[in-house]
């Protein structure tokens, strides 16, 4: 009867510990959704982080621009354009464009700004305006908007009365991930060009040639050593070793190349292992009877191994491709923490893991931007697993 | 038949020229880790050279130094390797037996429906990044440690706290543990559980007498990288540890100071004693690993033994 009763608590202890792995998983869930989930849409996607001033010249009068459907905020039928009052993700006080008609002569200016004179700007919803100066119906030369802290209605009354125009200056929308997803990119095609060739040929070279001699298993060995390695090593690595390498490419600072090259050594062991792994199920007889129909080992390997092994390189790719995505401490280092808006391969940049870095380190973290973006990482790397398992189901199945 | 020799003679060639090719990329592969100790090496010990353009730094002052103040130069590690230590091995003795229970409810006690679902939930938590963790804790662990806080009375920085570097490094090292344990317990020899269950044993009796302890070296093998991943676990614990100036840290509600936070606070030149003496703290990291790792290999083979 004791036993029972022992047995009893013991399995329900088991029960409560495995509960604690579900609740952890659901808060994690819970949390970044509850915070995350109204700030994720597709203007987060598309806007880039840092905001733009641009003032636009207009020298305009004005014209009839009624429309029949009811738009938000005020609507001025002369201007073509409709105005609210906002708090921006910053949380300061904004007038907001929520309309602008196409042929508003608002709508497209050349801006005046220095350094790009006469190029082509447009005002479009999500805007927000500064400052608009007018010329008063007495003829004097004034301004308007949120600098003189006045709100949108009084604005929009302002420009109604104006004689004309003259210039708007305004800001574009920001606080979007558009730069950090173009960065995660570069970072995951160029870390995948260098890491994939070799992980690959390492593999075939320890599965396919190698002896059990000494060098074999000191090879082997170092390249194992690397996932024991914490990344922000790899950090440390990336800017003694790597960075006069990407100084040959004219790089001055730390850049996403020298990132790139940091990620590429970081994946070496995940790609080496899947594609190990492939070609360990790669049937021997297989290789014997291409051997014995007259095909070379190289020939072998390419047209027959390589083949079969597939689906475990591609395992690498997508496992390799989720750790791009959630990989912070390493690029910290190589990559830089500002996020820049207009990425190239020798800039420095975020990707989307180092721009929640970037702005949780600081003095206010800004918790709902960090979970819409956590939420977008959590959603790739649990569908690059999900598509992982589903290969190694099929590939599984096909030698079974 | 001349044809046919050359046409062989080729293709020999032409293979032995894939074979160093591949080994040529084995051995630069396996090259890099060797490139990584001797760089951080030479890196981080040239503080501590005569003739260091920044300055000399006393190498025994850095090590054993209770003080970390980068405004002000001084740098000792002492207390970060002892809170290094005291986090990520609290952040073990509460993970290791919650990771050990789930793995045998998973492969042993659960319906197999439950298992695998189980199972799915530790891969998901295996796939979060670390940066994610980050957030979260920043967001409900530091919250909870701040309620703990106000329970007993005493006051934390926001929930930046020991308390909550150890409760998040235990749920990061959690599914490491535990899929290492899942393979060891399902690596258990079949007869020894009948032999157990045959002599009269209840099935929760062989589960947690027999099993368990078959699975021993697997499991201490699960807790080895559990513990060397929470050694180097760095933005996720930079968000909640606070970076206390001088240490070590004990009370749980205080603010702590790890060596990879320390190589992450206040990160903004890339010259400068304050950027070289990372790497010596990296250094440092790289050996604390080692040697932990080492001599849990030894206890790893003692236990196993056993």
């Amino acid at each position: 009867m004791s036993t029972k009763i022992k047995d009893k608590i013991l399995n329900t202890i088991t029960y409560f510990a495995s509960g604690i792995s579900v609740f952890v998983l659901g808060a994690v869930l819970v949390f970044l959704f509850s915070k995350g989930f109204s700030t994720l849409n597709w203007d987060l996607i598309v806007n880039n982080y840092w905001s733009q001033n641009l003032l636009g010249t207009v020298d305009s009068v004005g014209g009839d621009y009624t429309i029949s459907e009811e738009v938000d905020g005020i609507y001025s039928a002369r201007w073509g354009i409709a105005l609210k009052d906002n708090v921006n993700s910053q949380k300061e006080k904004v007038i907001e464009v929520t309309y602008i008609h196409p042929e508003s002569p608002l709508k497209t200016m050349l801006s005046s700004s220095a350094g790009d004179n006469n190029k082509e700007i447009t005002l479009e919803d999500g805007y927000t305006i500064q400052k608009i100066d007018i010329v008063t119906s007495d003829g004097i030369p004034t301004f308007t908007g949120k600098i003189m802290s006045q709100d949108a209605a009084t604005v929009i009354s302002n420009i109604d009365s104006a004689q004309k125009i003259t210039s708007i200056y305004y800001k574009t929308t920001g606080g979007g991930i558009r730069s950090s997803l173009i960065t995660t990119l570069y970072l995951i095609v160029i870390s995948l060009v260098i890491a994939l060739p070799i992980g690959v040929c390492s593999a075939i070279y320890l599965h396919e040639y190698a002896s059990k001699s000494k060098l074999n298993k000191l090879i082997r060995q170092g390249i194992e050593t690397l996932t024991g390695v914490p990344s922000i090593v790899y950090g440390l690595m990336g800017v003694t070793v790597l960075f006069p390498v990407t100084q040959l490419f004219g790089a001055t600072t730390t850049s996403i190349l020298l990132g790139g090259l940091t990620m590429s050594i970081i994946l070496l062991p995940t790609i080496m292992k899947s594609t190990e792994e492939a070609l360990i199920v790669v049937p021997q007889s297989l290789r014997d009877g291409s051997l014995s129909l007259g095909a070379t080992k190289s020939q072998t390997i390419f047209k027959v191994v390589l083949p079969c092994a597939v689906n475990g390189i591609l395992t690498g790719v997508l496992l390799s491709i989720g750790r791009v995505i959630g990989e912070s401490a390493a690029l910290i280092y190589t990559m830089g923490t500002f996020i820049n808006d207009s990425p190239k391969l020798l800039s420095q940049g975020t990707t989307l893991s180092l721009m929640i870095w970037s702005f949780m380190s600081g003095e206010q973290p800004n918790f709902e931007l960090a979970s819409a973006i956590s939420i977008i990482i959590l959603v790739i790397v649990l569908v690059l697993n999900f598509i992982v398992k589903a290969i190694a189901k099929k590939f599984t199945k096909n030698f079974a | 038949m001349q044809v046919n020799k050359k046409y062989i003679k080729k293709n020999k060639t032409i293979d032995s020229i894939y074979k160093y090719f591949f080994m040529a990329m084995a051995i630069l592969a396996s090259s890099f880790i060797v490139l990584l100790v001797l760089f951080v090496f030479t890196k981080g010990i040239s503080p501590f050279l005569s003739g260091y353009e920044y300055g000399q730094v006393n190498f025994f002052d850095f090590l054993f130094g209770l003080t970390y103040r980068q405004d002000k130069g001084i740098y000792g590690v002492g207390f970060i390797i002892i809170n290094t230590f005291i986090s990520a091995f609290a952040a073990l003795i509460i993970s290791f037996p919650i990771s050990v229970l789930t793995a045998l409810f998973i492969v042993k006690i659960a319906p197999k429906n439950l298992s695998k679902v189980m199972q799915t939930i530790v891969e998901l938590l295996a796939s979060i990044p670390s940066i994610v963790y980050g957030v979260f804790a920043g967001g409900v662990i530091t919250g909870i440690v701040k309620d703990l806080a106000l329970l007993f009375g005493v006051s934390t920085a926001g929930g930046s706290s020991l308390l909550a570097v150890v409760i998040l490094l235990a749920i990061m090292i959690f599914p490491t543990i535990t899929s290492l344990s899942i393979s060891a317990i399902q690596a258990v020899d079949k007869d020894l559980e009948q032999a157990s269950l045959a002599l009269g044993a209840t099935k929760t009796q062989t589960n947690f007498k027999i099993v368990l302890i078959a699975a021993k070296s697997g499991i201490f093998a699960g807790a080895i990288l559990g513990i060397g991943r929470a050694f180097g676990e760095a933005t996720a614990v930079a968000m909640v540890a606070g970076n206390k100036l001088f240490g070590p840290t004990f009370n749980p509600f205080d603010i702590t100071r790890t060596l990879t936070t320390t190589m992450l606070a206040g990160l903004k030149e890339t010259s400068g004693l304050d950027y070289d003496i990372r790497f010596s703290v990296g250094l440092v990291l790289m050996v604390v690993i080692f040697v932990s790792n080492y001599i849990l290999n030894l206890v790893k083979k003692k236990v196993g033994n056993m």
